[in-house]
Order: C-alpha cells, then structure tokens, then sequence
C-alpha cells in the first residue's frame, strides 16, 4: 500500500455533510473577550520595554476610558451634518433611492444605515441583568471592533482612502447588524 | 473564514503603531483582542494561559510591527503570532509533564469522555463545545488551525515541527472522536458506506 493510500484511509472519518456541520458548529461557537485588565498589563510592560512613546502612552491613558463612547458620541453627532438627507424619520433605509433631487452614493447609504442600526439598538429595551457570558463576550467584543472602527473614522491623522473609508463603513454596518441582532434575541428571551 | 480576515486596520494606524504610537497600539488591540485571546483559550482551556498568551502576543506585535511590510493582512500576521505562542505553550507544558507531542490521546478515553458530559446526540453549540474541549490538545489545535483558521496540513506540520500525516492523522482521530456529536441520519452510517470527505 502506498503511503498516500494508507493516508486517505487514515482520514476518512467524516461524511461531506458531517464536515460541512462540523465547521459550521465550530465557527459559531462564541468568541471570548479578554479580561479589561489584559492591556494594561500589556501596556505597562510595552511601557517597561521602551516599546511605546511613554508621552502619548501617559497623555492617552487618561483620557482612554471614555474615548470609545466619544468616538461612537462624534459618529453620532457627526453622520446628520455628513449626509444629506431628511432627518427625521427614516423606517426603511434606502437603496440608492434619490434623495433631495440628488443620488445617495454608496458610502452615504452606508452611513445612512448605520444611523438607523443605532437608532433600532437605542430603541430595544435595556439588557437584562442576568446574561449568559458567552454573549455578553459577544456582545463586548462587537462593541470593542465597532469602537476601533471608529477611532479610525474619526482620527484625524489617519488618512483614508474613499475605498477605504467605505470598507471601514460597510464594516461598521456589519458588525451593528450583529450587534442588533444578539441584542433583539436577548430582548425576545427577557420578553419571556 | 477566519475571524481575523474580518477585521481590517487603516494602514496609516500600522504606521503609527511601528513608530511606537500607544494610542494605535491600543486600537490594534481592541480589534484583535477577542479573536487572539479565543484561540488561546481554545488551545489551552485556562483563562489565565490564554490571558498570558494575549499578553505575550501584542508584546511580539509591538516588538515587531515596524518589521511588518503588509504583503499580508495585518490579521492574518498577527494570528500567527498568536499560534505560534500557543503552539509554544502547548509545547513547554507537554515537555514539563514528560509526554511527546502526540501521545496524549490516553488523558480522553470514551469513557471519561461521556463523564464529562458529552452527549451522544447533542442538540446545541454547548455539546460541541465540551466534545472539542475534551480532545487532546494537540488534536483541538489541529482541529481548529485545519477547520476554523483554515491553515492546511502543510502549514499546521510546519508549525508543529511534525509531518503532514501527522496532521492528517491526529485529525482523523479527532474527527472519530467528534463525529457523534454531528446530529444527523449520516452520523450513523459507518464511514466506510457513507460519502466519505478527505481531511
């Protein structure tokens, strides 16, 4: 017997479909989010090793805390006066719908369902007090990439392409949907 | 797809992160944190491993990301580096307990593996959660770097200094152990009459 022979034989433990449900389970089961205390262990021994600018290490750590509920407050604040478009009440968020005599491009659609991802996560009840921890990972975790997307919106020195900028976007709509979505099963599980 | 292909990074914040800017370095670390310290917690199933591994993962990040070109994606180095450190702690803990890298496939026997609440016919993710964390350690690692990561047997030999049939193999093995919990009329059927997938 061939060496690739006695391999193929080695290895067929599992149907297509078996597989194919394997992976499935296995990339559906929930992310876990560090300990808070994990970076600042990281940045004091970055900090011990010389492996940061101690300057602006000093001068972000008091003001880190808050700066991802400030970026996600400016993207708030800011998506009204970037986009063109009625403010008030907007149910269905619109596919290349014209609006105000002109087209809504891509990025601003996206931005345009971001804003209504937002106002749908504000409007669901509060999270129950009691959550599984799986998804209260989850559910950091979404938080924690939808705040890095959004220091790099909003970072003045980053300089993004429009492509760039898009992705980041469409990115964001994402992971809000995500977001949106555990938060409207969890709302339901309260409900009952 | 891996999870790390998901998250995408300004290149301009890996610049700033090489010229040692903490403020990116913390942006790099929000984005990756959860997918890093997951996989660490897959391979060693203790918190504070994984959590030493976290740290030991953005240190090597920082230590090296003015060496990183971006001819890869950022997530894609940096899962490396997370592999590599817990491939390595795998290692040094085999070593400590004087076992070779392939002989712990005594530690679950089907026995112990049903006392560990592993059901026959699960019904959820908690099932195959509990079956993947009662394989081996080198077998979840394999299991994960060839299904989730989707590294192929190449890749997961080099990392592990083994052969490729020692990847296929201790998948194979994996699998058996895993293949009651995939619900379903073909999971009854014996491998040999079934519509068999190569690993």
């Amino acid at each position: 017997m061939s060496g690739n022979r006695k391999d193929e034989e080695m290895i067929c433990a599992l149907t297509a479909n078996e597989h194919t449900a394997l992976q499935l389970g296995l990339r559906e089961l929930p992310d876990t989010m560090p300990p808070r205390e994990v970076w600042h262990r990281i940045r004091e021994q970055a900090e011990a090793e010389g492996l940061v600018n101690q300057s602006t290490l000093r001068r972000h750590s008091t003001w880190v805390g808050g700066a991802s509920i400030a970026a996600m407050l400016l993207v708030a604040v800011m998506i009204p006066r970037l986009i063109s478009v009625p403010t008030e009440e907007f149910p269905v968020v619109p596919q290349n719908v014209p609006s105000n005599g002109g087209e809504l491009t891509t990025l601003q659609t996206l931005m345009v369902q971001s804003r209504q991802l937002e106002s749908d996560l504000r409007a669901l009840p509060e999270a129950p007090r009691v959550l599984r921890a799986g998804t209260v990972a989850t559910i950091s975790g979404l938080q924690d990439r939808i705040a890095a997307i959004d220091y790099q919106l909003n970072d003045p020195l980053v300089r993004m392409s429009p492509e760039d900028r898009e992705l980041f976007w469409r990115e964001r709509v994402r992971l809000m949907k995500s977001l949106l979505q555990l938060r409207y099963a969890q709302a339901q599980r309260a409900a009952f | 797809m891996s999870k790390f292909a998901d998250i995408r990074i300004d290149p301009g914040i890996v610049k700033r992160a090489a010229r040692g800017d903490a403020r990116a370095h913390e942006i790099i670390y929000r984005a990756f944190a959860t997918p890093v310290y997951s996989i660490c917690l897959r391979f060693t199933k203790v918190p504070a491993h994984a959590e030493d591994l976290v740290q030991e993962t953005f240190i090597e990040v920082m230590r090296s990301i003015a060496k990183f070109r971006g001819e890869a994606a950022l997530g894609s180095w940096i899962r490396r580096i997370a592999v590599s450190k817990a491939l390595m702690f795998l290692r040094s803990a085999w070593t400590k307990r004087g076992q070779a890298l392939a002989d712990d496939w005594h530690e679950v026997t089907e026995g112990n593996a049903a006392s560990h609440g592993i059901s026959s016919h699960p019904d959820d993710a908690m099932d195959l959660d509990a079956a993947l964390g009662n394989l081996p350690d080198v077998a979840r690692a394999v299991v994960w770097l060839h299904d989730v990561e989707g590294y192929t047997h190449k890749e997961i030999a080099e990392l592990m200094g083994k052969s490729e049939s020692f990847s296929k193999s201790t998948l194979s093995r994996a699998y058996q152990r895993l293949r009651p919990m995939l619900a379903g009329p073909e999971s009854d059927m014996r491998p040999q009459t079934a519509a068999v997938r190569s690993c």
